[in-house]
């Protein structure tokens, strides 16, 4: 670590005016967009505080904007996936939640766990200037309860994060107003380079609760009537406030290039500086701006030559500009290289987001050097030409500008009113490719906090999937084994091509569209897992057995290749080839049984390698001998020598011999066989299910008699009586071939089906007892009835088909302890997927395992790629409006919209002041609102009902622009007041049904009048509409309108 | 005079699903086993189609961003690094939106310039001449070159095989889908193959079209055209004598003698016509790269996929000369390339 270490932005995740997420954040900075609206009416009633400022100045307690930038949604929350009642969500600073939000999907997007930070030193820097929930609720006296304490203060916003994620590394807010969160970043870059910490998050947040800062903006001078910054434009006329939030993980770039984690941007050098004793404690300082990015630059080994694009403080007002193009203009002018830099403010897109501001720019630079694109700057078209840009050798984009190939730099700036200036220098990341094996099959692991989130979380990830390249399948799997694998709520899908992955998921998401809440079979285990391997016997053996696994197994095809070399001198042929061949089919038993024993050997290892071992053993017959490999009792060279010995001495034994399946007890079974001394009892697999095996002659005449008695015996396709008194003559052969066996007990609990019991501590494995083995019955039953006591959580059973696990789960049924038992088999059979290891260790881990995922990937397959990260539930909400000062807040009629068990931690008397965004149709103010409801409903033939104000007129109900203009029509018609409506401003500005209200609203209030009114107005939404239109009561509205309008 | 050299920096391919062999051929359209053998020689193709249920897998754009993709990985580029994209095909997924820029939106290329070439043979020639052209000018520094072919729309799984003429069933035997990709950049970029001469000639003037592939629209779609038609006398009498000029004619920009020539990518039509012409090309000693038996006529794809098997038979220094006939209207191309 050195003082120059660069630093890596590993991850990130944003949400600002018009857009959501850093996709939607990339499409509004390159497609130019405006991000800004109206304020809306959760947050306070603008009408009321707005005047437009006299010849005299602005009046006292107005602001001269309706508008601003401001986030969706930002009362959402989901606060039982971070363990937090919903109570003590509701006395949250909302800017705490959206913080855990986004801090969590910051680290999801480095492809990394969350739980993988836990108990580290990562480090959270938190720039925060905002404190209005503050200033909302800690005047209300009455109403401070205990909760208010850790739902305040700027310090929360970072501890918050610290404690829910158990970060263990420094943790802190910074306020230095509006350079807060790139002041906040130089700290965390000063903690990874110091070793401080490993990781860091870096987060800007910014919330505009109250018009306090609009009212101080206007009266100061610096606040744009447009609510609209236009940095370094003529038309700069002042600043618009902006809300945000943006978290960015750090890490040391060797950390991230060792890890092979995809680096969006390298960070080299930050510098942070104060003005002193300036103009003035709010005026900013050319010459120390210029001072800090002389620094920056000099720290940062670059010049004017290097930097390709500056993003500037830039808020818009005639005065800051001026001084920053000065600042910037002293270093910029003496680039020598060909062409200007590119400067731009992201503050021209939706305005100044203050706390979260710094990092507005840097993630804008970022994402600008991770696409190798610089976005165009808004209100590039009007440069100032005051400001002398070319001269300076700088240059606004009109449009976007492509990054030459090659390592290019980039500079931001963010100033603090106070004089706390900060500046930051980045690079382009190294170029790091990650080749894929090709196309390796994968197993997609996706979980989450409920079930209800498991379908839009499975659609997203699809949606992702389906435009990423196909050879990534295996890396895109093994990210979200690492990332997405934690959480209760479980999906797993295994695939051998990316298409059939996407299709696969979307299946899920269809199936868990349709699943009852709380009915959902991939749920962990809470108890401590124990597995039991359960190994099949003979008659599971089939052509190609299990042949998938040795092409999507590394693993078993090794283990495969090592017991077939062990096997091979014995049998005299290559079993592995004869399976992956596929043209043997295994009827003769010298070849099955030594055939049998590898699969299982084999499938047993790589699931060891897997991280799914066996805590318990049980084998059926032949089984037996890859349970006692698997406990520690049998060398595997000794256990091929004897199976293929075995197998041989019984293919060596005449025909004549059969087994006959009885649907009796043992005891039943045994009663018959008396008087029938070429008979014995050969297996008893389970309550009426037995076996009997012998001469075919006696089978024959057994079967007659029980079909005198109505029961049907099913003769099995074997070639010998096996387990049975013709299998004597073998007997003596085969324990003289174990006598050289050095007798072991098992190392694990081995459940004998010789014994039809727990193998005691004296009994090891020896010659007596494989010799014994083959005409002893199998006790199946009652060595699984004794495992299934002993309260396995699992049971896998091991081999090429599933034999025992519609018995295990027949007995399963039959035991009281054991019906928590949840059994699988490794390998179906002949139907299996082609990428069956993979599925396997999916439905083991949707069952409550945990596999180690590693085992089944190859090392050029285990590097992480970003997966979209998690889609939190929004269905809470909590909020609490501005309410007019000096007065109690009001009690609203509607309560916050708390799911379920929520409502009773935040009953409506408790919830006085917070209001949330109406939701229904009934919600809407009267008047113009339900005109203008029933209206679109009428043209767009809807429910009533289903549209509400948040509807979008183009998006959600379908609106094209023919019936835009009926819809005006019909408008113009009810309202002749307003006479002919501007139709580009319904088309262009109007999104959803509030949009087209507050619009009309406006519209109707020509009238200037005294702001009077302390109810809520309709708001108008449309700038040019609104700027031009004050806010009379809403009562004239009613006037406005014609007779038999509802009201 | 040879022109200053650009560099190829990597070839990515990507053919969809498991090879088709003429066995399974017969089982599901009824082509004779043998007629194919005899008379086409190609063992295997691979459709974006399942030819069993008819289900399309892959469009275009599917399979040739997964070439794109390969190519990328291979050169050690992101996507980002793409300043340009330019593509061949004479078959893309729709008319409009210009499959090209689907392929660029599937890889995250944006604001680049992006050029589709509407071709066929010759077309994976032509799109490399164009980025050779815009990286000489110095208009870019890194291009993203494709080509590609899905003939789905053509495949008729649910037909009685007996009620085909052989012309008909010549299209199953001879095509198959495919596409690849190559990066081709200003300055050479690890072991990459300097670019001598990329040359394309138009030889149509009063010729008839050897080959035609038609389309339809809600106007004549019930029109009783044919959809796709081959003069096979005219290709077979044609093609050997303007591949011999194209490789003629490269030579001599180039300034190569035969004997120079190391490896000769002869034009692919089917694997017996391909193998015919190959022997009958100059430089004799020339080691031949044929891939058309084993992969089937994918078109604009070939040259991709005769390059990719190049580069995976060949280490160390040496000289390339590569030849395409389209028989459309009549286009002979050519690349020389050169590893020092």
């Amino acid at each position: 670590m050195t003082a120059r270490e660069p630093i890596a932005v590993v991850g990130l995740d944003c949400r600002f005016p018009g857009a959501r997420d850093p996709k939607e954040y990339w499409d509004l900075l390159i497609q130019g967009r405006d991000g800004t609206g109206r304020v809306p009416q959760t947050r306070w009633d603008a009408a009321r505080y707005h005047r437009t400022p006299s010849a005299d100045g602005p009046q006292p307690g107005r602001a001269n904007t309706l508008r601003g930038g401001f986030i969706d949604d930002p009362d959402a929350f989901d606060p039982g996936f971070f363990g937090i009642s919903p109570r003590e969500a509701v006395a949250m600073d909302p800017q705490q939640r959206l913080l855990l939000q986004c801090s969590w999907r910051a680290v999801e997007d480095a492809a990394l766990a969350p739980a993988d930070l836990a108990d580290t030193d990562t480090g959270v820097f938190v720039g925060v200037m905002a404190n209005e929930w503050a200033c909302l609720h800690l005047t209300d006296y009455e109403n401070i309860t205990a909760r208010h304490g850790s739902g305040n203060g700027y310090f929360m916003g970072a501890n918050r994060v610290s404690y829910h994620l158990d970060l263990k590394g420094p943790s802190l807010a910074v306020d230095t107003a509006c350079s807060s969160s790139l002041v906040a970043v130089h700290l965390a870059l000063a903690a990874l380079r110091s070793g401080e910490c490993d990781y860091a998050l870096a987060a800007g947040t910014n919330l505009i609760m109250t018009p306090a800062i609009n009212i101080f903006y206007t009266q100061a001078g610096l606040s744009a009537p447009d609510g609209r910054c236009k940095p370094f434009s003529s038309a700069a006329d002042g600043i618009g406030r902006a809300e945000g939030v943006a978290v960015l993980l750090l890490r040391r770039l060797g950390d991230a290039l060792a890890d092979r984690q995809p680096v969006y941007a390298v960070l080299n050098e930050t510098r942070v500086n104060q003005d002193g004793r300036s103009n003035g404690i709010t005026a900013p300082s050319r010459w120390s701006q210029q001072r800090l990015i002389e620094s920056a630059w000099r720290a940062a080994g670059v010049t004017a030559d290097d930097i390709r694009f500056i993003e500037a403080h830039g808020t818009g007002t005639v005065l800051g500009d001026m001084i920053e193009a000065q600042a910037l203009g002293r270093l910029t002018a003496e680039r020598g290289a060909g062409g200007s830099i590119a400067l731009g403010s992201v503050k021209g897109n939706f305005g100044h987001a203050e706390g979260a501001a710094g990092l507005a720019g840097l993630v804008k630079a970022v994402l600008a050097l991770h696409h190798r694109t610089v976005p165009p700057s808004r209100y590039a078209d009007e440069e100032n030409p005051e400001l002398q840009l070319p001269t300076r050798r700088l240059a606004l984009l009109k449009a976007p500008q492509r990054l030459p190939s090659g390592t290019v730099h980039a500079a931001v700036s963010s100033f603090g009113m106070g004089g706390t200036n900060a500046h930051a220098v980045l690079s382009s990341p190294p170029r790091t490719p990650h080749r894929s094996s090709g196309r390796a099959p994968g197993v997609f692991t996706l979980s989450a906090r409920t079930p209800e989130r498991l379908r839009p979380n499975l659609l997203a990830q699809a949606d992702a999937l389906a435009r990423q390249p196909a050879d990534r399948l295996a890396q895109l799997c093994w990210t979200s084994n690492r990332v997405k694998s934690r959480l209760p709520h479980r999906v797993a899908v295994a695939a051998h091509d990316l298409p059939g992955l996407v299709r696969g998921l979307r299946a899920e998401a269809e199936r868990h569209g349709r699943t009852q809440s709380g009915e959902n079979p991939g749920r962990g285990t809470a108890a401590a897992p124990a597995v039991a391997f359960a190994f099949t016997g003979q008659g599971a053996q089939h052509a190609a057995m299990a042949a998938a696994w040795y092409t999507a197994s590394p693993v078993y095809a090794r283990l495969l290749d090592e017991v077939d070399e062990l096997l091979r001198p014995h049998v005299g042929r290559s079993l592995r080839d004869a399976i992956l061949e596929g043209d043997e089919d295994f009827r003769r038993t010298a070849l099955a049984q030594p055939a049998l024993f590898a699969v299982e050997y084999a499938m047993a290892g790589a699931l060891a390698d897997s991280g799914i071992t066996p805590s318990f053993v049980i084998g059926h017959s032949i089984g037996e001998f890859a349970a006692a490999c698997t406990a520690g009792a049998l060398d595997a060279a000794d256990a091929a020598r004897l199976v293929a010995r075995r197998g041989a001495l019984m293919d060596a034994l005449p025909d004549g011999g059969g087994m006959l399946a009885v649907p009796l007890d043992a005891a039943e079974a045994g009663r018959l066989l008396q008087g029938r001394p070429r008979l014995g009892l050969a297996a008893v697999n389970a309550p009426g299910r037995t076996v009997v095996a012998g001469d075919l002659a006696e089978l024959a005449a057994l079967r007659a008699a029980l079909a005198g008695r109505g029961v049907t015996a099913r003769p099995l396709d074997v070639s010998h009586a096996f387990h049975s008194p013709l299998m004597l003559p073998i007997v003596d052969a085969f324990r003289r071939e174990s006598a050289q066996l050095v007798p072991r007990t098992p190392g694990l609990p081995f459940y004998s089906t010789v014994h039809g019991r727990r193998s005691a501590a004296g009994e090891p494995l020896d010659a007596d007892y494989w010799a014994r083995q083959i005409t002893a019955p199998v006790r199946f039953a009652d060595a699984a009835a004794e495992l299934l006591a002993a309260g396995p959580t699992h049971i896998v059973e091991i081999g090429p088909r599933a034999v025992l696990t519609p018995l295990l789960a027949r007995l399963r049924q039959d035991d009281a302890d054991g019906a928590a038992v949840s059994c699988h088999a490794a390998h179906p059979g002949e139907h299996a997927a082609r990428c069956r290891p993979q599925q396997l260790l999916g439905e083991l881990w949707c069952a409550g395992l945990s596999p180690r995922w590693d085992a089944v990937y190859t090392a050029e397959d285990q590097v992480p790629r970003r997966l979209p990260p998690y889609l939190f539930d929004d269905t809470f909400r909590a909020w609490r409006s501005a309410a007019p000062p000096r007065t109690a807040p009001e009690l609203t009629a509607s309560t916050p919209v708390i799911p379920q068990g929520a409502a009773a931690a935040a009953p409506p008397g408790r919830g006085r002041g917070e209001s949330c965004p109406p939701a229904t149709a009934d919600d809407l103010p009267h008047s113009v609102g339900e005109l203008t409801h029933r209206l679109v409903c009428r043209v767009g033939g809807h429910e009533p009902a289903a549209v509400h104000r948040g509807s979008r007129l183009h998006e959600d109900l379908g609106f094209d622009s023919i019936q835009v203009m009926e819809l005006k029509a019909r408008i113009e018609k009810e309202l002749p007041r307003l006479g002919s409506l501007p139709v580009e401003d319904l088309l262009a500005s109007l999104s959803t049904l509030g949009d087209l209200i507050d619009y009309l609203s406006e519209c109707l209030l020509t009238d200037p009048g005294d702001v009077t009114a302390d109810r809520p107005t309709a708001d108008g939404a449309a700038s040019t509409a609104a700027d031009r239109a004050p806010d009379p009561p809403v009562e004239r509205l009613r006037d406005s309108l014609p007779e038999g309008t509802p009201s | 005079m040879t022109a200053p050299a650009v560099h190829l920096a990597s070839v990515g391919t990507c053919l969809p699903g498991d090879p088709v062999d003429n066995a399974t051929l017969a089982k599901l359209v009824g082509i004779d086993e043998q007629w194919a053998e005899m008379f086409i020689g190609n063992a295997a193709r691979h459709f974006a189609v399942d030819l069993a249920t008819g289900q399309v897998r892959d469009t275009l754009a599917d399979i040739a961003a997964a070439a794109a993709d390969r190519a990328l990985a291979q050169a050690g580029l992101e996507a980002a690094d793409i300043d340009c994209v330019v593509m061949g095909t004479a078959t893309p997924d729709q008319l409009m939106p210009a499959t090209v820029n689907l392929v660029a939106d599937r890889l995250a290329i944006d604001n680049v310039p992006t050029y589709q070439l509407q071709s066929g043979c010759a077309g994976a020639f032509q799109a490399l001449d164009v980025a050779r052209s815009l990286l000489l000018a110095e208009r870019c520094a890194t291009v993203l070159v494709i080509g590609g072919d899905v003939c789905a729309k053509h495949l008729e799984t649910d037909y009685d095989p007996a009620s085909r003429s052989s012309a008909e069933l010549v299209n199953y035997a001879l095509f198959g889908d495919g596409a690849g990709a190559a990066v081709l950049t200003a300055d050479p970029l690890g072991e990459s193959l300097a670019v001598h001469q990329i040359l394309n000639r138009l030889v149509g003037l009063g010729r008839e079209p050897g080959q035609v592939i038609d389309w339809f629209g809600l106007g004549d779609r019930h029109s009783d055209r044919t959809a796709v038609f081959e003069d096979y006398k005219a290709i077979e009498s044609a093609v050997p004598l303007l591949a011999r000029q194209m490789f003629w004619e490269l030579l001599d920009d180039v300034g190569w003698r035969a004997e120079q020539v190391d490896y000769l990518l002869p034009p692919q039509l089917s694997a017996r016509m391909s193998e015919r012409i190959s022997a009958a090309m100059p430089a004799p000693d020339a080691v031949r790269v044929n891939v058309v038996g084993s992969v089937g006529n994918n078109g604009n794809a070939l040259p991709f996929l005769q390059l990719a098997e190049l580069l995976q038979r060949w280490r160390g220094p040496g000289r390339v000369a590569a030849v395409a006939v389209e028989s459309s209207k009549w286009i002979k191309s050519g690349l020389a390339l050169e590893r020092i």
